[in-house]
């Protein structure tokens, strides 16, 4: 008497709502799929991070010191500092150039590389007796300790183009007096990059560059290092136990972080909100089709009572009827998850360099369990109520008439000049206010997933032609002769590599100049060089850009502040000031050799990772032989690109290669994809929320329906009435969706630059036209009639004659 | 005579192969007559309502009203045919709840087009004559079974149709209240409305109705004329 009869009433119940209970199963696979999705990203984009750097006892702020101004034993004393937990150095450290020496005796030849020599950017040298320490802990990759003078350990986890230098590989200390001679013996890693090689401590002094100021590097871990301004709080607090100008710079673990999660951390923010919205949605729609089943299904419950059924048994059946397809749903979802996810943390992994990375099994497990928990919720409340009353008074509740909520509304309505079958059906849903709201919060989460989408999908296009300046400078020539990226660095070259040009740079460039002038369709043109330098303070190079001339027009958006407007001054990325923890208005040190010269930030630019914009005299300053790597060309209107590309490519010949500026990014066409595939799914929610409303409408009123088709309402007639019934709904939701979904993008988007650790001009945030917002307003409306299609379509076909004989 | 209502060997099945809920009739209807359908629980007497309101379509035969073949008709021109032509009541009224006395009453002229103010004129001048007037305003809730009735019949003859059909009219009523919708019915016959009358009460029948059909089994066993004027008259089918 216990399984059986329950068993027999929730298949009963499952069988004669089969449109619900596919209602749910869908909500639940979606939303599902759609969270495990987003918490996978969510957790893997953060762990291999937060493990290493855990493992390593990784340094929260490394921070560069001026060894003249503070001395060993006011460096150990801010180790005592209450905010410091652990803190390792001073270790010496130094910026000095490098080259690579060529393999004496190698030929190039298939799988038979060489080391043909070449310039290393600045880089920064660190002594340290031993890997290990109480503060970055680094891990040896390959090779052995430097433990001789002549040995340095390089940094395979960086970025910079000393990685993948080979044991054995020797470097010249061009910088240095006499030019020392190290051998790379061993390849370690740090989690927060403290310095691009080590070597014995006793070596680094004679790697100084003359006159070079001694610096030294400490190690801090803080109290509270959660955030950039706690870790800003923190090195005040270093920095107010050393003498006035002794930290001259410092690199939080924030920036390593951020750089490490490349890539995948904008996803983040915005699964995260589509998560969340999915989950918002699916509570909702379970609640209301467990509740509308127990309000419907209340004469049928009186009757399960009277033959004997408890209240505990009535529970049991109702959660059931939802609970079985919630659950096929949630393992539905699971899989899609993984299955979406999989491309995704392939990235990631790809990222950080750990190998594969899945779904975690917690995610996995975690995710059904909370959705199934809050559709257990959502199911059981109703199915309580219903499982208390009595035999009788179920019975008598399902038979009565349904009270007069609603009349008013048909009253006023029915005096619009609109045909009757729209105002019946504008009025119904206020005969049933819960489940009204209930649908208005689902339609209008769903438009405002859209209003989302479309915003982020214009700002990230718009965050692709920025990047790449593809609107003003649609074309650009490449100067191979020039100082490219990382000093004109080919140090590993294979038969066969680019021939260099025949003439001398300077000609070179003069010839090409000459050619842009010449050439029909050059609105204005900029030679620029793309070099690393070392900036006081920084461990790692930093890519800078200098142009010979006026390059405002080159279309970097500007954050804050201005574009340069001279030399002295320089414009910075997002990325700079975070690695840095300056800000605009700021001065730092650029430093090239021996040579260094001091620069204002101007402006914050609009540009990925570390990078620094100033104009050819500051660079020239501390790199007295640049050359132009590239010119930049923007185009007089109506000038076809591809035909100016071609005339200029026939002027210059082929080895100055004339290009089209790509606007193209992977990441980015993945995250619109991406935006795409969820709002679709959320909207597919949505849609099915109002189906699901519209059914239970349709089931409710199937006696109404019979007697409108039987005094002439047409098939017609009465599709728009049931159409109407939520089309009101989907308006109201529209409008407020707009609002709510621009809100959503100013919170999202820029939660996802920061991620990135990008500034945001205004500019790609005020993304929504008035015309646009207008047909957004209409999503709402959209989503209210494609979900009430189907159950309208239904409802007009009806047999009139079976409904009323019903009675 | 042209008749007003043509059914020729039509058959319903619900089931193929089933037993027909009606099962090769025949019938004429002529205007202005007022024909009673009678027949026990289940003999198919409603499912020929039905099939002459257009609501249900013969599974054979044709189904001829006003001179339009209706079981031909696509479901929105018979929508359109019903609320032109034809008036329906019901044993348990079928009124809208959540609409007004009057808002009933004007669903079937709206729906058709009729301008506003005339279908008003038409609502208001039908709930004086069946003195429900005063209930216009109210909610069919409130309303006693036989003013509800009066306001199912007001709402069925809004759009003057040429045929009345109605459903065990007083089967939901008191007798005093059932007897007063008969003599309602009555007076429009005698005004000239065509009805078709589906009872199982041989007292309205005989007292209200001109014209008794009995249906057993689906199948019309009489069709019995009261009176001298028509051919039928006396006339028993087998």
């Amino acid at each position: 008497m216990i399984r059986g009869p329950v068993s027999r009433a929730v298949r009963g119940g499952l069988t004669r709502r089969r449109v619900q209970t596919i209602v749910i199963g869908l909500v639940l696979l979606i939303s599902t799929g759609a969270s495990v999705l987003a918490l996978a990203i969510v957790v893997d984009s953060n762990a291999p991070f937060d493990h290493a750097f855990a493992a390593q006892h990784g340094a929260d702020e490394v921070a560069s010191i001026d060894s003249a101004k503070a001395t060993a034993a006011q460096l150990a004393a801010t180790s005592k500092l209450p905010v410091v937990t652990a803190a390792s150095g001073p270790f010496a450290e130094v910026t000095v150039a490098a080259d690579i020496s060529a393999t004496p005796g190698c030929t190039p030849g298939p799988g038979n590389p060489c080391l043909i020599g070449g310039s290393l950017p600045p880089m920064t040298l660190v002594g340290r007796a031993t890997l290990g320490g109480q503060v970055d802990d680094l891990t040896l990759q390959s090779g052995h300790w430097a433990t001789k003078p002549g040995q340095v350990v390089l940094d395979g986890s960086g970025s910079g183009p000393e990685v993948g230098l080979p044991l054995g590989a020797r470097l010249v200390i061009t910088s240095a007096p006499g030019k020392p001679t190290l051998t790379v013996v061993g390849i370690a890693s740090s989690i927060t990059g403290s310095a691009a090689g080590w070597v014995a401590p006793s070596e680094i002094f004679g790697l100084s560059p003359r006159g070079a100021p001694a610096s030294a590097q400490m190690l801090y871990r803080f109290k509270a290092a959660g955030s950039s301004a706690e870790l800003t709080a923190d090195m005040a607090a270093v920095a107010r136990a050393l003498p006035v100008g002794a930290v001259s710079g410092s690199q939080s673990y924030l920036a390593a972080k951020a750089q490490e999660s490349g890539n995948i951390a904008p996803f983040v923010p915005f699964l995260f909100a589509f998560g969340v919205i999915g989950m918002v949605m699916s509570v909702l729609i379970v609640a209301n089709v467990v509740s509308s089943a127990v309000v419907a299904g209340y004469r049928r419950i009186g009757i399960l009572k009277s033959i004997g059924f408890t209240p505990g048994q009535v529970l049991a059946a109702y959660t059931g009827q939802a609970a079985i397809p919630a659950v096929v749903g949630c393992l539905g979802g699971v899989l899609a998850g993984n299955l979406v996810a999989a491309p995704v943390l392939a990235q990631t992994a790809s990222a950080y360099g750990v190998g594969a990375l899945a779904v975690p099994v917690w995610v996995d497990v975690t995710v059904p369990g909370v959705m199934l928990c809050l559709v257990g919720a959502a199911a059981v409340l109703p199915a309580l109520r219903a499982g208390r009353l009595s035999a009788v008074q179920a019975i008598a509740t399902g038979r009565a008439p349904r009270t007069g909520r609603g009349h008013i509304a048909h009253r006023l309505l029915g005096r619009l000049a609109l045909p009757r079958p729209v105002t019946i059906g504008l009025a119904a849903p206020f005969a049933r206010p819960a489940r009204t709201a209930v649908t208005l919060v689902a339609v209008l989460l769903g438009a405002a997933t859209v209003t989302l989408a479309v915003g982020l999908s214009t700002s990230l296009n718009m965050v692709v032609t920025a990047l790449s300046h593809a609107k003003a400078q649609p074309v650009q020539v490449f100067d191979p002769a020039g100082s490219g990226a990382g000093g004109g660095l080919v140090h590993i070259k294979g038969p066969g590599g680019p021939q260099p040009p025949a003439i001398s740079p300077a000609a070179a460039q003069r010839a090409i100049e000459a050619a842009l002038r010449a050439q029909p369709g050059t609105l204005h043109y900029v030679a620029e060089a793309d070099q690393q330098v070392s900036v006081a303070g920084l461990s790692q190079q930093v890519p800078v850009t200098a142009f010979r001339g006026d390059a405002s027009w080159t279309g970097y958006d500007m954050v804050t502040g201005h574009w340069y407007t001279g030399p002295g001054q320089v414009d910075v990325s997002a990325g700079f000031l975070t690695l840095t923890g300056d800000s605009v208005g700021g001065t730092i040190t650029i430093l090239s050799g021996s040579r260094q010269v001091t620069a204002r930030i101007v402006g914050e630019v609009f540009q990925g990772g570390p990078q620094l914009i100033t104009d050819w005299q500051t660079l020239a300053a501390v790199q007295p032989g640049l050359a132009a790597n590239k010119f930049d060309l923007g185009l007089r209107p109506g000038t076809s690109e591809a035909a100016y590309i071609q005339g200029l490519q026939s002027r210059l010949g082929q080895q100055y290669p004339v290009v089209s500026n790509q606007r193209n990014s992977t990441v980015v066409d993945l995250m619109i994809g991406l935006i795409g595939t969820l709002t679709l799914l959320l909207t597919i929610v949505a849609g099915l929320g109002v189906l699901n409303t519209v059914v239970l409408h349709t089931r409710e009123r199937v006696h109404d329906l019979g007697v409108f088709k039987a005094v002439g309402m047409t098939p017609r007639q009465t599709i728009a009435m049931v159409v109407c019934w939520v089309a009101g709904i989907g308006l109201i939701a529209g409008l407020i969706a707009v609002p709510a979904g621009i809100f959503l993008h100013g919170v999202v988007l820029p939660a996802m630059a920061n991620a990135a650790d990008v500034g945001l001009p205004s500019n790609l945030l005020n993304v929504y036209h008035p015309v646009e917002i207008a047909v957004l307003a209409l999503a709402g409306l959209a989503i209210a009639v494609a979900g009430s299609l189907l159950p309208a379509s239904w409802a007009a076909a009806t047999r009139t004659a079976s409904v009323l004989h019903a009675e | 005579m042209d008749a007003l209502i043509q059914l020729s060997d039509v058959t319903k099945r619900y089931d193929a192969g089933g037993h027909p809920a009606v099962d090769r009739v025949s019938l004429t209807v002529a205007p202005g007559e007022a024909v009673a359908v009678m027949g026990p629980s289940g003999s198919g007497k409603s499912t020929l309502l039905n099939l002459i309101a257009g609501l249900d379509r013969p599974t054979s035969g044709t189904v001829t009203v006003a001179g339009q073949r209706i079981d031909t008709l696509s479901e929105t021109g018979v929508a359109r045919f019903r609320r032109q032509r034809i008036g329906m009541i019901f044993q348990f009224f079928n009124l809208l709840d959540d609409l007004t006395v009057a808002d009933n009453v004007l669903l079937p002229a709206q729906l058709s087009g009729l301008r506003a103010a005339q279908a008003r004129a038409r609502t208001a001048e039908l709930l004086a004559a069946l003195r429900i007037d005063r209930h216009a305003d109210a909610f069919p809730a409130r309303l006693s079974g036989g003013e509800r009735q009066r306001v199912a019949i007001a709402r069925a003859l809004v759009n003057r149709p040429v045929l009345l059909l109605a459903d065990e009219p007083t089967g939901a009523l008191d007798t005093a209240t059932g007897e007063e919708i008969g003599e309602l019915l009555r007076d429009l016959n005698s005004s000239g409305q065509t009805m078709v009358l589906v009872t199982h009460n041989p007292d309205l029948a005989a007292r209200y109705a001109r014209r008794t059909v009995h249906i057993v089994d689906g199948q019309v066993r009489s069709d019995v004329v009261i009176g001298s004027s028509t051919d039928l008259a006396g006339q028993v089918l087998p």
